[in-house]
């Protein structure tokens, strides 16, 4: 018969694995409602705009496509807060900033000398952490038809 | 028992319990899942835009005649993603999205196991000759109902520019849609992307047709482009999202175009057995498929022939449902397909199998190519379309007398006000004009009827005879066959 010392510390190994377990569930049960709800490729589809997509690429300024994650107010007033919240990002262009609530997508196209992705992504993150969103790299437009994963750099 | 004897018993008995196994054994399941190939090859998207034809591959019919089955086991098939200009009522130029550069897009024809070796390209920028009035261009993507394969991997959208290749293999027979499945889906099959895929049972059907064809029903959404953009002449039309989201469409069709099988009937002999596949796309209106003057000998719903039933008036198909149709020709005459919900039918879904059919003219439809001699004033098209929904089974312009008169001329010989009066109140006019009996006595006493014509489509025939009348004797023509 085991100690009760050790019976205590091999419940708390298995309920550390359990909680790890239940955590890939989450991340897993996440991802797979990101992939469910709407396809990456749909989201992006969403604020999808060529004449900008060709304008910024031939001036050599990618367009970067996020999930937004957290509460969103659907409304007008909710856009025009996200615009101005990604627009007061360095290295993000005006005008580029596009949202759409009904598939909480949002993309804009940045200057990459003036910031780095993930320079920019990590503002914009600060910024919007104060209405609880944060952003979910989805895609990026470097090149014209190539959709890339966003990596962190 | 000597030992050989028993040995020869053992060996009886073991045959022929073997043999009642057998006569019981049950049929082999058609449908056995562990037979299907249900793992199909990842999709691969690629950066190579294709620059030659828009629809590629021997499986593909483009018309309402459904070409022989081929034969090979894997079907090449190309539907490229384009944006066009299509008519698809007489001076109705709409502002269209397509798979394969056609509304509906061809019909992939296969049979059950066969594999499908699908490539798209979104070919939505590519320019158009002309001022550009089609839509900007946008992602697209397929969703094949006759495929079972993640849509995460084989359905994704891509961008302009880009291609989408993936195979599949066709599990179970049937009459399936395809359409584009990205956000807004409404919106985009609205706007033409969408198509069948005919799947044959691995044998074959347990029947032989004499004559094949596929009508795909659906619906339009479209008002007057507000910018005022024309193309040729005509006003451009674009999609009407209000009505869209209220279902409310303007014009229900077969096979892409209002009224179009009235002009180019499915042609039949008497006597003869008739196949037709039959697809309602929707978006959103359900189809009562019925052919007058015939009663299907069977009907395979979804186009599967274990889902049979026999002697059948009418079929009703909702959204993506479908039905393969087989009847007899009995005589000599113009058979009417029609969708029974009449208010469709009044927008365009009738066409006709006719054993006095010409053959059909040669599809000239491509970017923006002129239409043929039309009305571009609104009230004259309204005209012509309600002309064509509500008159052409009596009347002709330029054809001949059928049941009344043909109504070519008509604003030379009587005055206006007459006409107006005539269209408003006929039966009133038959007890005391004195051409109106003189026309009654003429036409065998079959009268006019009233069709409780308000005072503004009224104005819109007139329009439209006037607007027969003022073109070169001959060259503005509407005719029906029934």
């Amino acid at each position: 018969m085991r100690s009760r010392p050790v019976r205590r510390k091999r419940m708390a190994r298995i309920e550390g694995r359990l909680r790890l377990a239940a955590l890939a569930l989450l991340l897993g049960a996440s991802a797979a409602a990101l992939a469910c709800g709407y396809c990456v490729e749909d989201k992006i589809a969403s604020t999808y705009d060529h004449a900008l997509v060709k304008r910024s690429i031939e001036a050599g300024h990618p367009v970067a496509y996020y999930h937004l994650e957290g509460p969103l107010a659907k409304g007008e007033a909710t856009r025009r807060a996200l615009i101005a919240a990604a627009e007061s990002v360095n290295g993000i262009d005006r005008g580029s900033v596009r949202i759409a609530l009904e598939t909480l997508t949002m993309s804009f196209a940045f200057d990459p000398k003036r910031a780095a992705l993930a320079t920019v992504q990590n503002s914009l993150d600060a910024k919007l952490a104060s209405r609880k969103l944060s952003l979910f790299p989805m895609r990026v437009i470097e090149r014209p038809a190539e959709l890339k994963e966003i990596v962190r750099r | 028992m000597n030992k050989n004897l028993k040995l020869t018993a053992a060996v009886l008995a073991v045959a022929g319990l073997m043999a009642c196994n057998q006569t019981a054994a049950p049929p082999a399941d058609p449908y056995d899942i562990s037979k299907m190939d249900l793992k199909p090859a990842p999709a691969k998207v690629s950066a190579e835009r294709h620059k030659g034809a828009f629809a590629e591959g021997a499986a593909l019919s483009t018309d309402a005649v459904l070409k022989p089955l081929d034969a090979s086991a894997v079907k090449t098939v190309r539907l490229d993603t384009t944006h066009k200009i299509i008519e698809i009522a007489p001076g109705v130029k709409f502002s269209a999205w397509t798979f394969g550069d056609t509304v509906p897009g061809p019909t992939v024809r296969a049979r059950v196991g066969d594999k499908i070796k699908f490539s798209m390209t979104n070919r939505s920028d590519e320019p158009v000759p002309g001022v550009r009035v089609t839509a900007a261009p946008m992602m697209h993507s397929m969703d094949f109902h006759a495929a079972m394969v993640s849509p995460q991997d084989k359905y994704r959208s891509i961008a302009p520019g880009q291609t989408i290749e993936f195979e599949f293999t066709l599990n179970y027979p049937g009459i399936f849609m395809y359409h584009c499945g990205t956000p807004m889906i409404l919106e985009h099959i609205a706007s033409g992307m969408y198509g069948a895929v005919i799947v044959e049972p691995r044998n074959g059907y347990p029947t032989k047709a004499d004559r094949e064809y596929v009508v795909v029903q659906s619906e339009f959404y479209v008002k007057p482009d507000p910018g005022k953009q024309k193309v040729d002449g005509a006003p451009l039309y674009v999609l009407d999202s209000d009505r869209l989201k209220d279902a409310r469409p303007t014009h229900t069709v077969f096979n892409g175009v209002h009224n179009g099988m009235v002009k180019n009937p499915l042609a039949a002999k008497p006597g003869e057995r008739v196949r037709i596949h039959v697809l309602n796309v929707g978006p959103s209106r359900t189809s009562s498929f019925h052919i007058v003057g015939t009663i299907f000998d069977r009907v395979w719903f979804e186009g599967n022939p274990d889902n049979q039933m026999r002697g059948m008036q009418t079929v009703l198909l909702g959204s993506s449902n479908s039905a393969t149709v087989e009847f007899m020709i009995p005589e000599e005459g113009s058979y009417i397909m029609v969708d029974h919900h009449f208010a469709n039918a009044s927008q365009g879904a009738i066409g006709l199998v006719s054993t006095a059919t010409r053959a059909p003219a040669k599809d000239l439809e491509h970017h923006n190519i002129p239409a043929t001699r039309t009305p571009t004033e609104p009230d004259a098209i309204a005209g012509k379309q309600a002309f064509e929904s509500k008159c052409l089974a009596c009347h002709s312009i330029g054809e001949g007398k059928k049941l009344g008169p043909d109504l070519a001329g008509v604003t030379k010989n009587r005055s206006k006000e007459w006409l107006a009066r005539w269209l408003k109140e006929p039966e009133k006019m038959l007890q005391t004009d004195e051409h109106a009996k003189a026309m009654l006595k003429e036409y065998n006493n079959i009268p006019m009827p009233n069709q409780s014509l308000t005072d503004a489509e009224i104005r819109q025939f007139l329009k439209y005879f006037e607007w027969v009348d003022a073109q070169p004797a001959g060259t503005a023509k509407a005719h029906g066959a029934h």
